[in-house]
Order: structure tokens, then C-alpha cells, then sequence
């Protein structure tokens, strides 16, 4: 039997940059990890907070498809998605001197990015709103851009993809907050588990188990389409 | 190992977030057992299918006016701020030493207005009851018969001063010997009084 190579063909490689370790987390000031100094975000991000506005414009263009996806997938809602990627951009601005260049900026980013998707998610009122925008099974998908599907070459096979598409939106907008968070936030390019259980407020660990129960959930619900 | 730790241990590898041992430990596991392999396949699957629901999207460009705006909105109020801050900064340090100069000149005319009191008050109490314990004595009466005369004289101030203590001014300055007038009225008494130290002396 052929050896089973790990990973081969799958979506997300190794990241190979890495953050500092939590006991590197607060160094010296002025003392910046090599990995981070040399990341353009990271220059943004400080010609922002020397007064330069054309470099929020440049952060907003590099980061809101990603934020606004992220919060799309989150919420479940184009309105409320839009609003949150509008809200995570004018905290950057807001908070940008509380932004210290010792971890990446999209790390940073995406903790501003998930506490408030995950007080979206938490507000009582909210409840009833999702009930009233759900979505019904026969309704054509109005938001986000239609899953690349390279193995659909038949319109039967194309119907399938988009019936598992609206499958799994709305299993991950069925898992718990965390779990979508974290589901969500590994998927981003360039975010390690480090930066996830950053953004999260956890450890690496935790990350692991929310990412085990979040994919056993799927794959037992997709089980047919897998 | 077991089929439970492998399947705990495939998301991370599938991320590329295993470390090297653990993944030449579940490869040979997968290897060996068909099932595993299946979740292996299948986990792999179901996180490409949530990274293609991660992809980024198009920005509706109203969305990055809006966002803008707001930017702009709050960087505007930013300044204003800092404007205010900027002024208040400027004045402080004056301001603060100006009211520490009052408060300062306040605290001391309290105090020392409180302390003349305090001085005077008792000994006119120690007077009067000096006064009231022994009528008949001869000296509180001296003393009573000074201060009234004082006080009528308080009383009895002109608005402005005699045309004489006008004209000599010098004549009526405030001289040490006037504060020790009653010494003087005892003058008597102080110099028949025999000190033990003066006879001591005029033995020796």
C-alpha cells in the first residue's frame, strides 16, 4: 500500500511565519520580532498611526474582502456583515495607537473582526432577526460568490455543488460561536493557530479541540455529499 | 496508536499544524487502517469546502465610501479634540499655579486671622475671670482699667487723624518701650525685688 502523505492537496500549507511566543508576547519597546518588521501590513500600520490616512485606504482595500467574507460567514447576513466590516475598519482607525507591531496586524485585525462578530452573535435580539431573514431551501443564494467548483462539469453535478454550498453555510452558521470563530478564522490565508487562538483570547490547544468538534459536527452532517 | 487520537490529530495535520513526529505517526497509522484513511479524506475535504466559504469576496463600493467617511468623520473629531487638548495644555500649568496662589493666600489670612484670635481670646477670658474671682485685688482692676480705656479709644477713633498727628507723624510710630508699658507700671515692684542669683552675687 501506497504511503498516505498528510495534507498533499489541500487547501491551506504551513504558515510559515511565526509570531512571537507569548513569553516573547511583550517585549522591550522598539524591539520588533525580524518576521513582523518586515511585514508591509505591519509599515502600514505604522505610516497610519504617524498621521497618514492614505494607509488606512490602503489597509481597507488590502483587508475588507477577507473581513467582510469572515463577518459574512459569521453573521449569516449581507446587511449585518456589511455594517460589521464597516464597524472593524473605524475601530483600526480608532484604536490604531493601541496597535504595537509585535504581532502581525492581520492577527490584530481579526481579534477586532471576531469580538464583534461575536457580540453580534450574542445580542438576545438577534434571534429573532436571523429567524426573520432565514433563508428557505428553495431561494437562490442572494450574497458572497458561488463556490469554485472545478470537478462540476455536468449541470447535475453543478446543482450538487450548490445544494452542499447552502449545506454547509448553514451548518457552520449552526455551530456554536467559537467554533464557527475558530472554523472561520483557520481558514483565513496566513493565519496560524497561534493567531487564531490570539484573536480567540485562547491557547493553541483549544483551538485544536474547537476545530475537531466543529469539523466532526460537518463531516457527520455531510456525510452523503462527502 | 488509536483510531480516536489519530482523527483528533487530523485537522491540525491537514492544516499543516502537526509536528513532524505526530505526523509520521498518524501517516503510518492511516496507512494501516482503512477507516482513518476515509476520515482522513474526508476531513480534508469538508475544511477545503469551509475555505472556499472563507474566500475573500468583491467590496460593494458604497461599503468603502461609507467606511471612509466615517474615518474621516472621527479623524476630524479627533483633531478638534486634540485642538482642545492643545489649548487646555497651553493654560494649565499657569492656571494651576494661579489657584495654587490663591488657595495658598486664602489658607494663610484664615490661619493667621484664626491665631490672632486664638491669642487674644484666651487672655481677655483669663482677664475677666481673673476679674470675677478677686474684685477686690488691685492689679486685674489696673489691668481691666487699661483695656478700657483702649477700647473706648478703639471706639472713639476718628475717621482720619488729627491735624497735629498729621503733621508729625514720626512723633506717633509704634516704639518697642510702648509695648512693655506694663512693665513699666510695675517698674517698682520689679526693681525692690531681691533675685537669689543678685544675692548670691553681691555675697561674693
Amino acid at each position: 500500500m501506497a504511503p498516505v502523505r498528510v495534507g498533499e492537496g489541500m487547501p491551506k500549507p504551513p504558515v510559515p511565519v511565526q509570531p512571537p511566543a507569548p513569553s516573547q508576547a511583550a517585549p522591550e519597546a522598539g524591539s520588533v520580532p525580524a518576521a513582523v518588521a518586515a511585514d508591509p501590513d505591519v509599515a502600514l500600520m505604522l505610516r497610519l498611526q504617524a498621521g497618514d490616512e492614505a494607509a488606512f485606504q490602503d489597509l481597507f482595500r488590502k483587508f475588507s474582502p477577507r473581513v467582510l467574507q469572515f463577518a459574512r460567514r459569521f453573521v449569516g447576513s449581507e446587511a449585518q456583515a456589511e455594517e460589521l466590516a464597516q464597524d472593524v475598519f473605524v475601530q483600526v482607525f480608532r484604536f490604531r495607537h493601541r496597535y504595537r507591531p509585535q504581532s502581525r496586524f492581520s492577527t490584530w485585525l481579526f481579534t477586532i473582526a471576531t469580538n464583534l462578530c461575536l457580540n453580534e452573535v450574542r445580542r438576545p435580539e438577534r434571534h429573532l432577526r436571523v429567524d426573520i431573514w432565514d433563508r428557505r431551501d428553495g431561494e437562490e443564494r442572494a450574497e458572497g460568490p458561488p463556490l469554485p467548483d472545478p470537478s462540476a462539469v455536468t449541470p447535475e453535478q453543478g446543482a450538487l455543488a450548490r445544494q452542499l454550498e447552502r449545506r454547509l453555510e448553514a451548518l457552520v452558521a449552526a455551530l456554536p460561536p467559537k467554533q464557527r470563530a475558530a472554523l472561520l478564522l483557520s481558514r483565513m490565508d496566513g493565519l496560524a493557530y497561534r493567531d487564531v487562538a490570539e484573536a480567540l483570547g485562547s491557547t493553541e490547544g483549544a483551538v485544536k479541540a474547537l476545530l475537531f468538534r466543529a469539523t466532526q459536527t460537518l463531516k457527520r452532517a455531510l456525510g452523503e455529499y462527502l | 496508536m488509536r483510531c480516536r487520537r489519530a482523527q483528533r490529530w487530523m485537522v491540525a495535520a491537514v492544516d499543516g499544524e502537526l509536528s513532524p513526529r505526530r505526523r509520521r505517526m498518524l501517516e503510518g497509522h492511516a496507512a494501516s487502517c482503512s477507516e482513518c484513511r476515509r476520515e482522513l479524506v474526508a476531513t480534508g475535504a469538508v475544511l477545503q469546502r469551509v475555505a472556499g466559504l472563507a474566500a475573500e469576496c468583491e467590496v460593494p463600493s458604497p461599503l468603502e465610501q461609507a467606511t471612509l467617511r466615517r474615518v474621516r468623520l472621527l479623524a476630524a473629531a479627533e483633531a478638534e479634540q486634540s485642538a482642545e487638548r492643545g489649548w487646555w495644555t497651553a493654560f494649565r500649568a499657569p492656571a494651576l499655579a494661579l489657584a495654587t496662589a490663591v488657595v495658598a493666600i486664602v489658607v494663610v489670612g484664615l490661619t493667621r486671622g484664626t491665631g490672632d484670635r486664638q491669642a487674644v481670646m484666651p487672655r481677655a477670658l483669663d482677664q475677666r475671670r481673673v476679674a470675677a474671682q478677686a474684685p477686690a485685688r488691685e492689679k486685674p482692676r489696673v489691668v481691666a482699667s487699661r483695656e478700657r480705656p483702649a477700647a473706648k479709644a478703639a471706639e472713639s477713633l476718628p475717621a482720619e487723624p488729627p491735624p497735629e498727628l498729621a503733621a508729625a507723624p514720626e512723633l506717633f510710630m509704634e516704639l518697642p518701650i510702648l509695648r512693655n508699658m506694663e512693665k513699666l507700671e510695675h517698674f517698682e515692684a520689679i526693681r525692690t525685688t531681691t533675685l537669689d542669683d543678685g544675692g548670691e552675687q553681691s555675697n561674693g
